[in-house]
């Protein structure tokens, strides 16, 4: 029992690392644009057929940052088209876009690479034992860059000036805006990025799992993620992730090994529902006060 | 000679209520209404489109009711027709009842289902609702899937009305279209009545609502009901249309279909549901319908063939969004304004 607890520890911190790398840019483009991005998913599975792709024609860490710039390039392109001229327009009508453009970007992806699983030419899956406990070696590598990147991330947005600029519309749109921020360029940047960090998150689990189009589900994954740590938290994503990893690897793990079949893929959103109900605003959102 | 002003004044209250309220919409109802009628013997074999299009329409309706007027996001519109369509199966297959019992019962058992879910959108709103119904979505096709065993798929009977076997596709499309015209009147006078003022006080500011007495609870948790009712009558006429039912058929690509339906049609109208499942039921089948005959003049086109559904379904759905995010009606409406001042621009 102690072994499996531990054993699903690891595992489940090397998922959650690459869980909070993906929830990160959820919250993020959530925090400066208000979007509620169902579409996350498919930016994953961009990244991962993408890399895929490129890997069997460049050597792999060529195809790596190849797939970051088309990353880039498809949320500047996707914030350009379809996002600025529907700025403004209410809630529900931006979240079915979303919603659409996943549809066209897993329909392009299905299209051109096929619904088979695909792994990275010239990965091999050996194990590795850190103190008896047995992880995969692409796990631990995985879970490595996961948190390289999150540190990165988390000094881009702390020192350099593009970072400070998303952070205060983050914090306030209007008087980011008042004080010579352009909001146009930040939301762009907020697509990119969240293009970028999804992308990465496909990368690493494609290494792991291999990619097929059931990987645009990781996307609800992060969204539970999200809402764990609250929707307009940088922190809050990141544990939010690493905890989503844990739950789900140990208690879905079990529950689905013992008491009922299949609950491993459920049980983010059962923690969605309950933390719904108990705390709305997640464990390190802001809490909306309304006034009439 | 008297001078009289040109045009539709209402001049009673019971005018001004009317829910065909100028001689255009009531000549315009009823071509329609002898349309639909008589569709059976101009659609001849594309009936099943119309039926298809009847069912959709029928939850659609329920959820223009609680998108577009009391203004609470549902991802999880299909689930309740899953629930209805289930219901109805066992109401007549186990509990052996007529499906003219079965289909309101259907419809009440997601009224219950839909006042649950409702609970919590006193305090969750929003994006955050959204998301608490898309779980629900997901919780909701998992249990059926353990419940019903397998993959969840269970047989229905055919329905009968009386010792009236409803056998053909013509048949039960004359059943279905009453079922249809009926929710669509229920649903227009709905929002002309008490409760539907309170939907539209709720949507509009839910706290200022409240001060003026309107019980939020209560209306949430009604109009979420009613949105159910819908989808259950709803997921009983699909169960017994298809005759197997699966939880395949109400996933979250129907509920996204739902919601695409709403938000194309027009959010804020009667009759936005309607014609926004008409759409999104003709581009889906008449995506099925062409493709194959496409392929077979380009090969090379089957590869992409299966997502291509997908792929224009979202790019329309984007492109009216950005060119006419009142959806349908409103375009309607303003081509309707330029027919009438046509050949001047106002």
């Amino acid at each position: 029992m102690s072994e499996f607890i531990l054993g699903g520890l690891m595992n489940g911190l090397a998922v959650g690392s690459i869980y909070a790398l993906i929830a990160l840019g959820f919250a993020l483009l959530y925090k400066s644009t208000k979007i509620l991005n169902l579409a996350h998913g498919e930016l994953v599975l961009f990244g991962g057929y993408l890399a895929i792709a490129l890997s069997n024609i460049v050597p792999l860490p060529v195809a790596i940052v190849l797939t970051l710039v088309a990353a880039a390039v498809l949320g500047f392109a996707i914030e350009r088209v379809v996002m600025r001229p529907l700025f403004g327009q209410p809630l529900l009508s931006v979240i079915i876009v979303t919603l659409a453009l996943g549809y066209i970007v897993r329909g392009v992806m299905v299209g051109v690479w096929g619904g088979d699983t695909r792994q990275f030419p010239g990965i091999t899956g050996g194990v590795l034992s850190i103190g008896g406990i047995p992880i995969q070696r692409v796990g631990v590598w995985s879970a490595a860059t996961a948190v390289t990147l999150l540190v990165i991330f988390w000094l881009f947005f702390r020192y350099s000036l593009a970072g400070i600029a998303m952070r205060a519309v983050a914090n306030e749109q209007l008087t980011a805006s008042t004080l010579g921020v352009s909001l146009r360029r930040v939301f762009a940047y907020a697509w990119a990025f969240a293009a970028m960090a999804g992308a990465v998150g496909g990368i690493l689990l494609g290494l792991w799992l291999g990619v097929n189009f059931a990987l645009a589900f990781v996307g609800l994954k992060a969204l539970a993620a999200v809402i764990l740590g609250g929707l307009d938290s940088i922190p809050g994503a990141i544990v939010g992730g690493f905890a989503i990893g844990v739950i789900e690897t140990i208690v879905g793990g079990y529950i689905d090994a013992n008491i009922i079949y299949g609950f491993k893929e459920i049980i983010a959103f059962v923690i969605i529902l309950v933390v719904l109900m108990i705390r709305p605003y997640g464990l390190f959102g802001t809490e909306h006060i309304e006034r009439l | 000679m008297s001078i009289r002003p040109a045009g539709d004044f209402k001049i009673s209250y019971a005018q001004d209520m009317a829910v065909l309220d100028s001689t255009f919409n009531r000549v315009g109802f009823g071509a329609l209404l002898a349309a639909l009628v008589l569709a059976p013997f101009w659609l001849r074999e594309f009936i099943f489109l119309l039926t298809t299009i009847g069912i959709f329409a029928v939850g659609a309706c329920g959820l223009g009711l609680l998108t577009g007027f009391t203004g609470q996001i549902s991802l999880g519109h299909a689930a309740f027709m899953a629930i209805g369509a289930y219901a109805s199966a066992i109401i007549t297959g186990s509990l052996g009842l007529p499906f003219l019992v079965a289909l309101p019962l259907a419809g009440f058992v997601s009224f219950i289902f839909g006042a649950v879910v409702a609970l919590p959108s006193v305090r969750i709103k929003g994006l955050y609702l959204a998301i608490a119904t898309l779980a629900f979505q997901f919780l909701t096709e998992y249990a059926i899937i353990h419940m019903a065993g397998g993959v969840g798929a269970i047989s229905v009977r055919a329905p009968s009305i009386g010792s009236w076997q409803l056998r053909t596709e013509t048949q039960f499309y004359y059943m279905l279209l009453v079922v249809w015209v009926l929710s669509g009147v229920i649903a227009s006078n709905l929002i002309k009545s008490r409760i539907g003022l309170a939907f539209m006080a709720v949507r509009d500011r839910d706290y200022a609502a409240q001060v003026l007495g309107i019980d939020l609870l209560y209306y949430k948790a009604l109009a979420f009901g009613i949105a159910a009712f819908y989808a259950g009558i709803a997921g009983s006429l699909w169960a017994h249309y298809s005759r197997l039912i699966t939880p395949e058929h109400f996933s979250i690509v129907t509920s996204i279909d739902y919601v695409a339906m709403v938000v194309m049609g027009g959010l804020t109208s009667v009759w936005g549901p309607h014609l926004g499942a008409a759409l999104v039921i003709l581009l889906s089948q008449g995506l099925k319908i062409i493709t194959p005959e496409v392929i077979a003049v380009l090969p090379v086109f089957a590869k992409i063939a299966t997502p291509l559904r997908e792929i224009v379904f979202g790019s329309i759905l984007i492109a009216l969004l950005i060119w006419e995010p009142g959806g349908i009606a409103v375009l309607l409406k303003k081509l309707k304004r330029k027919l009438d001042l046509w050949p001047f621009a106002y």
